[in-house]
């Protein structure tokens, strides 16, 4: 896990992954890219991160995977959103959410 | 339904565990396919945007190895793995992993088996209720026996115990169904099955009113397993008729099943009261003091502690012994656990038995060794192995269970050869009956649970524990040295290593086993060969009991066995025959108080000393080939209207008159008697083969009658011929004579022989083992440092050095721990040889023969084990071996 810049911290990584996927389903390679994307090229994630996150969170039943053809017909692995994972998102946000705004309010306290 | 989720990936990464991998496999490539097409797009020449595509998405194995990781059941899953790849290992090394579980079988094995054994003679309790109150009273001193009396006292004068009963084992003719034959059975008084506790499984059982007068009853109780295989496991048993000694009885009940008397190693069929004792045995013991023959079983009170028993006994025996200092001086009686005759065959075999079970303990402290050398052996080799490994990014962690679960593996094998090893010699030894007319069977609950746990427990603690051992070597390696040095983790013996000590160890305590076995077997040996006062060979003995017949003593007794003598001397081939009541070494033997001549008071404190007696018939003593040195033979013409007259041996002549020359001159009995010496014949053994020379004394049949018949036949002629013929005569002079037995006499000594035949094949077993463990060991270290040194060995000869400076460069340190070990071993060995003094004859290390058979074995052994590796260090090609290296 990690970038050059910023490493994430511990469950950031599925959050990311979560909403990338809100976007429609997409496949690993396509996720990392968006969370490149998404987060202003901050975050690049590493395949040794990504991979085992995505299999991770499909045991979970958040996202479900399926095989089917890239945008220049290649083979590929896609991952879509399942309800659980709509619900996890939501949660991980609100959760995400509490926390950032505590931290910020803990950093401004002097 | 997460749960549901999460079990079914579990499940699928678990039994579908191919298909996810190829799965996985798929898609990384997809993705680095993925990635060179992004890379081309961007404008990269083919060959750079692979290889940048490369580089991004990192080791593919590693990606993996880290997609398992988070996944389902990742535990488990890498632990199949390791169990695979274990597997596999293990049949990559054959020889390892067989000697490895060929030394755990045996070191567990061996201490199952003695567990087992263990447990069922001395552990177990008798299968009664509440069996720790049930205890049996013996004398404190002398035999395990107590007279009818004393028990009846006891009984009738306590507080503590809740029942107090007699019991006395028999064999008995038992007609049923139209057919006699010898069975064995318990003559019980009263109080009998208050005391053992038990339920009837059909009817009732024997109470006290069966007991209460003789001729009270005539109630049998039979055993549940003669009901099963002698009466059919017939439902309606209770009320059939069976006559036994051609009285008639009615079968009352049914004891429950598992119960089979009280002593362990002794199963009777058959349970009568004992007031019906002078019908059965031929003459009232009842009110004598004098005639011990019984044993006891008693039930404590709940509450009374031994302490209150035992000062109970005390008061009691003090009584009695005032009242009847004739015979009773001196009583005192102690509690002791039932099932092996009280302490009289439970202490020596329960000593005999902690012998065993130490030399058991060492078999697997010396297999122990064994295994830890074998493991850090198997370790150092595979340091090249455990290098790489750790180059190419495995944990140590990761490593560290590999090793375990090999261990694990091999103690999960090295057990379950051990337990079937165990089993198989447990079921041998309970359906094993030994050589003797007495009811000796083992009992052994098969398969036992808990002796299977244990052996397992110890298996995977041994495995487990010298699997770690070698790991601290693990832990400190360094991959790169490990590459570069050929693989070897610790250059081969430099400095003295934990291996070699283990070796040296090992061999310790494999000479232990080794010495006791061979001073065991020199024991046998000499056994075998020693002087029994008689000669077995070429004799063939008969015995009956004309009282199970019907006979009842006196002259109808006498009248058999002098016409049965008169017509077997007839038979063609007889040289020379004579009966007795009983002959020396048969397990029973009768002892009486001799008095000299000079005795006016007839205590048995007064007395010379107790011999032991027997009644013969003329031409006994031919026939048992027990020369007479001095005097004449017994003779009919020794009647009871003519001086009572007696043969005794040197021992009791010495005992006696301190002198040889006792013909003409008289002792006393302890009823007063004056009885002349009219012959004196040599020494021998009586009772076991282990005792001193103990004085006996042979009276003439024709004084006093025995119904008890031993009838020594010596002949030249074929055995079996023989066999018949005499059986003939028995059967035409009278049908119902039940024969127990009618065999070679040298067959039925086996008894005598038993204990000391149990020894040595006890101890043998484990010299046995001890030596393997110890070839084993010694193999595998000599030819684990002859391969280390190879490449040290061959820049050795290349240089020119001698076959002498090779092997003491290769194997001095070997040599070296294998005399230091032995050494060791065999002084150890004496020490503990002292134990066995109790079962075998002169069980001593001291014998030179001992000694010269250990030290050679040892030798033997030693340059066997040595001989390969010395082999391929002297012949070692420095040429291709350096250029292989």
């Amino acid at each position: 896990m990690g970038s050059e810049q910023t490493s994430l911290l511990q469950g950031t990584l599925d959050l990311l992954i979560l909403k990338s996927l809100i976007a429609g389903e997409m496949h690993g390679l396509g996720i990392s890219r968006r969370i490149q994307q998404i987060s202003g090229g901050t975050f690049d994630v590493k395949p040794g991160s990504l991979f085992p996150a995505l299999h991770r969170m499909e045991e979970e039943g958040w996202i479900s995977a399926f095989w089917g053809d890239s945008e220049n017909n290649r083979r590929a692995k896609y991952y879509r959103l399942t309800k659980p994972g709509r619900k996890q998102l939501e949660a991980e946000t609100k959760r995400w959410g509490r926390i950032s705004l505590a931290i910020a309010q803990a950093l401004e306290a002097s | 339904m997460r749960l549901f989720v999460k079990a079914r990936s579990f499940l699928r990464n678990l039994f579908r565990h191919r298909d996810v991998e190829a799965d996985l496999d798929q898609e990384l490539h997809s993705h680095l396919e993925l990635l060179i097409a992004e890379n081309i797009r961007a404008g990269m020449p083919p060959h750079e945007a692979r290889r940048a595509a490369r580089i991004e998405l990192g080791g593919v194995e590693q990606v993996k190895e880290q997609v398992r990781d988070s996944r389902a059941g990742a535990f488990f899953d890498s632990l199949f793995q390791d169990l695979r790849f274990a597997l596999r290992q293990l049949r990559r090394s054959p020889g390892f992993a067989l000697t490895a579980i060929l030394i755990l079988a045996l070191g567990i094995a061996a201490n199952v088996i003695v567990f087992g054994v263990v447990q069922a003679l001395v552990l177990r309790t008798l299968d009664v209720p509440h069996a720790d109150q049930v205890m049996t009273l013996q004398p404190k001193h002398g035999g395990p026996f107590l007279s009818y009396p004393e028990v009846r006292d006891v009984r009738d004068a306590n507080t503590a115990f809740s029942a107090v009963a007699a019991f006395e084992i028999q064999d008995f003719g038992l007609e049923a169904n139209g057919v006699t034959r010898p069975v064995w059975g318990t003559e019980v008084s009263g109080q009998y099955f208050e005391a053992v506790g038990i339920k009837p499984f059909l009817g009732r059982l024997l109470g006290r009113a069966d007991d209460d007068h003789p001729g009270a009853s005539e109630a049998a109780v039979i055993s549940w397993s003669a009901w099963k295989s002698d009466f059919g496991a017939d439902p309606n048993i209770v009320g059939t008729t069976i006559r036994i000694d051609k009285h008639p009885y009615t079968i009352v009940g049914v004891t429950q099943e598992g119960f089979y008397g009280t002593e362990k190693i002794a199963q009777t069929d058959i349970f009568i009261p004992m007031a019906n004792e002078a019908s059965i045995d031929g003459f009232d013991w009842l009110t004598s003091r004098s005639y011990r023959n019984l044993f006891s079983i008693v039930r404590i009170k709940d509450g009374v502690t031994m302490p209150q028993v035992e000062a109970e006994l005390n008061t009691i025996t003090a009584a009695i012994a005032r009242q009847y200092p004739k015979d009773e001086e001196g009583l005192a009686l102690k509690l002791a656990r039932p099932g092996l005759v009280g302490d009289f065959i439970g202490g020596p075999a329960r000593g005999f038995l902690a012998g065993v079970m130490v030399l058991a303990g060492i078999v697997l402290l010396a297999a122990c060794a064994n295994l830890g050398s074998l493991f850090a052996a198997r370790t150092a080799d595979r340091a090249r192995e455990i290098a790489i490994r750790l180059a190419i990014g495995s944990s140590r962690w990761r490593i560290l269970r590999q090793v375990l679960t090999e261990a694990f593996v091999i103690s999960i094998f090295g057990g379950a050869c051990a337990c079937m090893l165990a089993w198989t010699a447990l079921t041998g030894l309970a359906g094993w009956h030994p050589p003797t007319r007495y009811p000796l069977k083992f009992y052994f609950a098969l398969p036992q649970p808990s002796l299977i746990l244990i052996a397992f427990l110890i298996s995977t603690f041994a495995g487990i524990l010298f699997g770690v051992m070698p790991l601290r070597q693990i832990f400190k390696t360094d991959p790169n040295e490990s590459i570069k040095s050929g693989g070897s983790l610790s250059s081969a013996g430099r400095r003295w290593a934990l291996r070699d000590v283990l070796l040296a160890a090992q061999i310790a305590l494999c000479c232990v086993t080794v010495t006791a076995a061979f001073v065991s077997l020199r024991g046998l040996g000499k056994a075998l060969t020693m002087d029994l006062g008689f000669n077995p060979k070429n004799a063939l003995l008969t015995q009956f009991d004309l009282n199970q017949a019907g006979y009842k003593g006196g002259a109808a007794a006498d009248h058999f066995q002098r016409q049965l003598l008169e017509r077997v001397s007839q038979i063609p081939g007889v040289e020379v025959a004579g009966y007795a009541n009983s002959t020396p070494l048969s397990g029973d033997a009768a002892v009486s108080a001799v008095f000299s001549q000079e005795s006016s008071d007839f205590r048995s404190s007064n007395r010379a000393f107790e011999a032991y007696t027997y009644d013969a018939s003329p031409g006994y003593l031919a026939a048992a080939g027990t020369p007479l040195l001095a005097g004449r033979d017994l003779s009919f013409a020794d009647t009871p209207n003519t001086p009572r007259v007696a043969i005794v041996n040197q021992e009791f002549a010495r005992q006696l008159f301190h002198s040889e020359q006792a013909v003409g001159r008289y002792f006393k009995n302890g009823d007063g008697v004056s009885i002349q010496i009219v012959g004196i014949i040599g020494d021998g053994k009586f009772f076991t083969l282990s005792e001193d020379p103990e004085p006996a004394a042979f009276f003439p049949i024709s004084q006093q009658d025995n119904t008890s018949t031993a009838l020594v036949v010596r002949t030249r002629r074929d055995t079996a011929d023989m066999v018949a013929a005499i059986r003939e005569v028995i059967r035409n002079l009278d049908s119902s004579v039940p024969i127990r037995e009618l065999s070679p006499w040298n067959t039925q000594l086996g008894l005598s022989f038993f204990p000391i035949q149990v020894a040595t094949v006890a101890l043998g077993v484990f010299g046995a083992f001890g030596l393997l463990l110890s070839i084993a060991g010694t193999f595998g270290l000599a030819s684990y440092t002859v391969s280390k040194r190879l490449r040290e060995l061959s820049i050795r000869v290349a240089l020119g050095a001698q076959a002498k400076q090779i092997l003491s460069a290769a194997l001095g340190r070997m040599l070296i721990l294998l005399a230091s070990g032995s050494a060791i071993g065999l002084l150890l060995g004496m020490a503990a040889s002292r134990v066995l003094s109790a079962v075998v004859y002169q069980a001593t290390a001291q014998d030179p023969f001992v000694l010269a058979a250990v030290a050679l074995t040892l030798l033997l052994t030693g340059s066997l084990s040595v001989a390969g590796p010395v082999r391929r260090a002297l012949y070692l090609d420095p040429a291709t071996l350096l250029r292989e290296q």
